[in-house]
């Protein structure tokens, strides 16, 4: 007896038919009914009869290795897009027989999953990992940048990195650190799974296309700007942040607008032929424009970084593992303040080669340590100030100037990829 | 109508019954089940739904037709929604509540409850379900309930989460409310045990009464839906949605038999006479000069008027199949579904200014004879066309027999077309919530509603009628707590049922009334402190207050209840010891007496009446 084996259970007065579906505890037989519906059957109560062996293929994989590109049907009055997988559940189909969701993963599979992209560009796959985003590793963001930079070399107009949600911002801001584009590299995702017909799978990934196409040349986060499916946003990828668990909207621009928006109406209207190079987007301030910059990378990142938080009652204790390490994010509070039990501790810290930044747990606002007793004594103890640089995008920050830049500790009060604003102007 | 003998024609039947439950909060969050008016939104969010290419090509029919590309859906948001209905947050585990009043139905209906519950994912891509689908789960299996002709086997019990109401069609779009999305009903359905229209009323009943023992279903209009599923012998299985009431039951089930009845010796007709459907063709010329207003109407904006030649069916489109409805209601039903307003045919013309001239040149021009009819349709050129080929579609299967669909109940007890029957849901498992292993072990078997009609007969003499009323109605918990706490039984009855009735025919909104409210209300009876007599004004006053303390309204109707005599006689008392006054002034002494009068009847008057009282009394004195 196998999944996907027709079969007949007898228990008590029920009988029923269907097919064995792989079940989930080992108590119970899981059986799909004709009529569609599931049903758990105590394994010890009932007599199973196979009826036939091996009606469905019970497909539990099926997903692309990493590695391999795919293009498809080229139109030569269209732009190039590339579009690459890390994994997450942009373009996941549903088998309806087992239920099983499947993250593919070429670009005549993305075609599939949303149909509404075709026409809009020529498109290049790729896949450059299959891993929830949780997951995600400081080598694959290396691995990312390179695959960016080969997409566009070999002539990509623009890249959408297809992204889960819960990490993407980190990896949103490795990239800025790490490339200099002539083209824009846009990340998306779904926070809703791409098995289910409300989705925002799909007018992320129509309005993430358009924005690969605009003439822009920054690392973009674009996700929806409200619940409705009315339009997204384009967020910097060193000032955003994903505030909220659930919500299609759950990404925000810190501290401001976000930096332009996609109209969904005007995008999934958009004609390719009328000449024009991306539909439906605006941009709310200064941005780098397509071409400006040569294609460069970075790559190399110093991976023993970590981002501490300090709350009321730590123990001090919590911070001796931070011994030997590259640099240190401290996430602190207010203007950038931790106990004053914890400042010798950050002296020793200093004093063994260590690099230590603050950033605030406010989130939004400038750190200051000039203001208070504490912070005069944390810049004592040899802290420098992230400025306005959300705390783990100052790590990955921090990550990339212990590996690239000669004096880290002098960077991270600089701004290197629009993580920190000189100035505080509120942003409009 | 000639009653058939349902027997000879092998009538059968089952019974799909939704029920909404009446639980605390909706079967996947804690969002309350209540109602609201659409004003109350103050939220709204608009979504579209993208069924992919491989759901789609595995979609059936009826949905693909259900479905159109680009459509917009706006959701109206409450006070009382979250962020589950808008489908912005995972849903929560299955209602324990809900669940437990599952399988108390299962119990009722000797259903095996399954060991371990599935919650699923069933495709349904109209907007009503703002994920897509509705999530539902199989609880119980294999039950019986009786009927006096027989038992009637319940093939499952599902427990699912209802969608959300529409609130209307825009240009864009629908609108949808977010209040019902997510209120747990349950679906009944019955095997095809149904032998007559009067037992299908009768098992409809029957299962009414079990939901409603537990004393947890919802009550009201729109709160259980019936579907009858219905076939003779030689006809075919048509799916009837949205029954109305238990009487309407009976009526569709004898309606149905009967069109379908009439459709196969319709059938039997048509091939005795070798009929068969002609070729769809244009026609307009022949109506070039009509006066027909539909006609002229159509063309004159840019229409034309398509028909088909029905050889062999002349009399027949015209035959009545239904109280009012022919065959040809049939293929204009068809034709409408297309957006065409309907068909015309030869049975029915010359008429709606069509001239008979013009129905021989219509013949003609499509090759009609003797014996032979034409439907024709005038419309836009697209509808047009799409719309006769419906009609000849439909005219065909005639010739068939009786095709196999989803039909909608009239109000008439007569039903009309809606879609092709729908093919296997698409379901798969909500990933999102765990599977539930049912407990049956501590479900209470409630009492039936007729048990308890005769306990109340038995224990507290109740008349039998009254004992009915109470048990059937929603108020018997209430009439049970009063009972307990002392009140008159038949007092206690007569006042929930009887005097509300008759107070809501008078128009007051008894709907407002609260168990606080009554159960004060009997206390004050109870302790000598109201009056029998006083029950319905001070009900009146509580319904039209609602919040309103029972002392606090008997006060009020004790205020109220200052009669016109006392008004008049005090309204005299003062005219009288300002005669001079009165004489001297006329009504420009109306103001300072009004002062007076209300001040005599110590404000417990409604001023109206003493205002109206003074005038009258005024202008009989000067």
């Amino acid at each position: 007896m196998q999944p996907g084996d027709r079969v007949r259970v007898e228990r008590a007065d029920v009988t029923n038919e269907g097919v064995l579906m792989p079940s989930s505890t080992s108590d119970h037989l899981v059986v799909k009914l004709d009529g569609g519906y599931n049903v758990g059957i105590d394994r010890e109560a009932a007599d199973v009869e196979v009826l036939e062996s091996g009606v469905h293929e019970v497909d539990e994989g099926g997903a692309n290795e990493p590695g391999e590109v795919s293009e498809i049907s080229f139109d030569e009055e269209l732009p190039t897009i590339s579009l690459i997988s890390t994994g997450g559940t942009i373009a996941s189909t549903v088998d309806y027989r087992t239920g099983a969701v499947t993250a593919r993963f070429d670009a005549e599979d993305v075609l599939r999953a949303v149909p509404d992209l075709a026409g809009r560009a020529n498109y290049r796959g790729r896949v450059v990992a299959n891993i929830l985003s949780e997951n995600m590793d400081p080598s694959i963001w290396t691995d990312l940048a390179e695959a960016v930079r080969e997409e566009v070399e070999a002539g990509a107009d623009g890249v959408v990195v297809m992204h889960g949600t819960d990490t993407m911002q980190y990896s949103a801001s490795a990239l800025s650190f790490m490339l200099d584009t002539p083209v824009p590299i846009v990340f998306t995702g779904s926070q809703r799974s791409a098995d289910r017909p409300s989705s925002d799978n799909v007018m992320n990934a129509v309005c993430a296309v358009e924005a690969a196409k605009a003439d822009c040349a920054e690392v973009l986060v674009c996700m929806h700007a409200t619940e409705s499916d009315d339009r997204c946003a384009l967020h910097r990828g060193t000032r955003v942040r994903k505030n909220h668990t659930s919500r299609r909207d759950a990404f925000e621009t810190v501290g401001g607008k976000p930096l332009g928006e996609v109209d969904y109406a005007a995008a999934s209207d958009a004609d390719p032929s009328d000449g024009e190079p991306a539909s439906g987007v605006s941009f709310r301030r200064e941005h780098a424009e397509r071409g400006e910059a040569e294609l460069s990378i970075a790559p190399d990142l110093a991976a023993d970084v970590e981002l501490v938080k300090f709350t009321p009652g730590m123990d001090p204790a919590a911070w001796d593992y931070l011994d030997g390490t590259d640099g240190v994010v401290i996430e602190g509070t207010g203007l950038g303040h931790v106990h004053t039990d914890l400042i010798p501790r950050i002296e020793e810290l200093v004093e063994s080669g260590t690099t230590v930044a603050m950033t605030s747990q406010c989130l939004a606002g400038r750190v200051c340590d000039r203001v208070y007793d504490t912070g005069r004594d944390l810049l004592d103890a040899g802290v420098v100030e992230a400025g306005d640089t959300l705390p783990g995008t100052a790590k990955v920050k921090l990550m990339w100037a212990l590996a690239n830049v000669e004096n880290p500790a002098d960077a991270m009060g600089r701004d290197l990829a629009g993580e920190l604003t000189e100035e505080s102007q509120p942003w409009r | 109508m000639s009653d058939y003998d349902y027997e000879e024609l092998g009538l059968v039947a089952g019974l799909e019954i939704h029920q909404q439950l009446d639980t605390a909060t909706k079967l996947f969050c804690d969002s309350p089940t209540m109602q609201r008016e659409p004003e109350a939104a103050d939220r709204e969010l608009t979504r579209y739904l993208h069924p992919t290419k491989s759901e789609l090509g595995e979609l059936d029919q009826a949905a693909v037709e259900e479905s159109r590309v680009d459509r917009e859906f706006t959701y109206l948001a409450y006070d009382t929604t979250c962020l589950v209905e808008e489908d912005d947050e995972p849903p929560r585990r299955v209602d324990e509540e809900a669940l437990s009043v599952a399988l108390q139905i299962a119990d009722l209906m000797d259903l095996t409850v399954v060991d371990q519950a599935h919650v699923m994912r069933k495709l349904v891509i109209d907007g009503s379900n703002t994920s897509g689908f509705q999530r539902t789960m199989l609880v119980g299996q294999h039950g019986e309930i009786s009927t006096s002709e027989g038992p009637v086997s319940v093939v499952d019990l599902m427990l699912e989460e209802e969608s959300a109401q529409r609130v209307e069609e825009t240009d864009e779009g629908v609108v949808y409310s977010l209040d019902r999305l997510g209120v747990p009903l349950v679906e009944i359905g019955t095997g095809p045990d149904i032998r007559s229209p009067a037992q299908a009323k009768e098992a409809a009943e029957r299962i009414g009464m079990l939901l409603r023992s537990t004393g947890s279903v919802k009550r009201g209009l729109g709160t259980i839906r019936q579907d009858v599923n219905v076939s003779i012998a030689e006809g075919a299985r048509v799916e009837v949605k949205g029954v109305q009431d238990l009487q309407g039951i009976e009526d569709i089930v004898r309606g149905e038999v009967r069109r379908q009845a009439e459709l196969v010796e319709i059938r039997d007709e048509l091939q005795a006479r070798d009929a068969a459907v002609g070729d769809v063709q244009e026609v307009t010329e022949v109506f070039a000069d009509t006066d027909s207003g539909v006609i002229r109407g159509a063309l004159d904006s840019g229409g034309k008027v398509t028909a088909v030649p029905l050889s062999g069916f002349d009399g027949l489109v015209g035959r009545e199949i239904q109280e009012d409805r022919r065959l040809g209601t049939e293929l204009s039903d068809h034709a409408k579904r297309h957006g065409a307003g309907g068909i015309f045919h030869t049975d029915e013309l010359p008429a709606y200014g069509v001239t008979a001239a013009e129905v021989a040149d219509l013949r003609e021009a499509v090759g009609a004879g003797e014996g032979d009819a034409v439907a024709i349709v005038a419309a836009d050129p697209e509808t047009a066309d799409l719309a006769i080929e419906a009609a000849a579609d439909r005219a065909e299967s005639a010739v068939v027999g009786v095709p196999e669909e989803t039909r909608g109940a009239n109000e008439d007890g007569t039903t009309r077309y809606l879609r092709p029957l729908p093919g296997a849901a698409r379901m798969y498992p909500e990933t999102d919530v765990p599977p539930v292993e049912p407990d049956s072990s501590d479900v209470e078997t409630p009492e039936l509603l007729d048990e308890k009609a005769e306990r109340y007969v038995a224990d507290f003499g109740l008349d039998e009628g009254l004992a009915e009323q109470v048990a059937f109605g929603h108020r018997f918990p209430l009439f049970e707590e009063a009972v307990e706490a002392g009140v008159d039984p038949t007092f206690a009855a007569a006042t929930l049922e009887s005097t509300t009735t008759e107070l809501r025919r008078d128009g007051v909104p008894v709907e407002n009334l609260t168990d606080e409210q009554f159960l004060g209300l009997f206390a004050l009876v109870e302790d000598g402190d109201l009056a029998k007599e006083g029950v319905n004004e001070v009900l009146t006053v509580l319904a039209e207050n609602p919040g309103m303390s029972a002392e606090a309204a008997v006060e009020e109707a004790g205020l109220a209840g200052v009669s016109e005599e006392a008004v008049r006689e005090a309204v005299v008392e003062v005219v009288e010891r300002n005669a001079e006054q009165v004489e001297a002034e006329g009504m420009g002494a109306f103001s300072g007496l009004m002062g007076e009068a209300m001040g005599a009847l110590r404000g417990k008057a409604d001023g109206e009446v003493v205002s109206a009282v003074l005038r009258e009394e005024i202008g009989k004195r000067s």
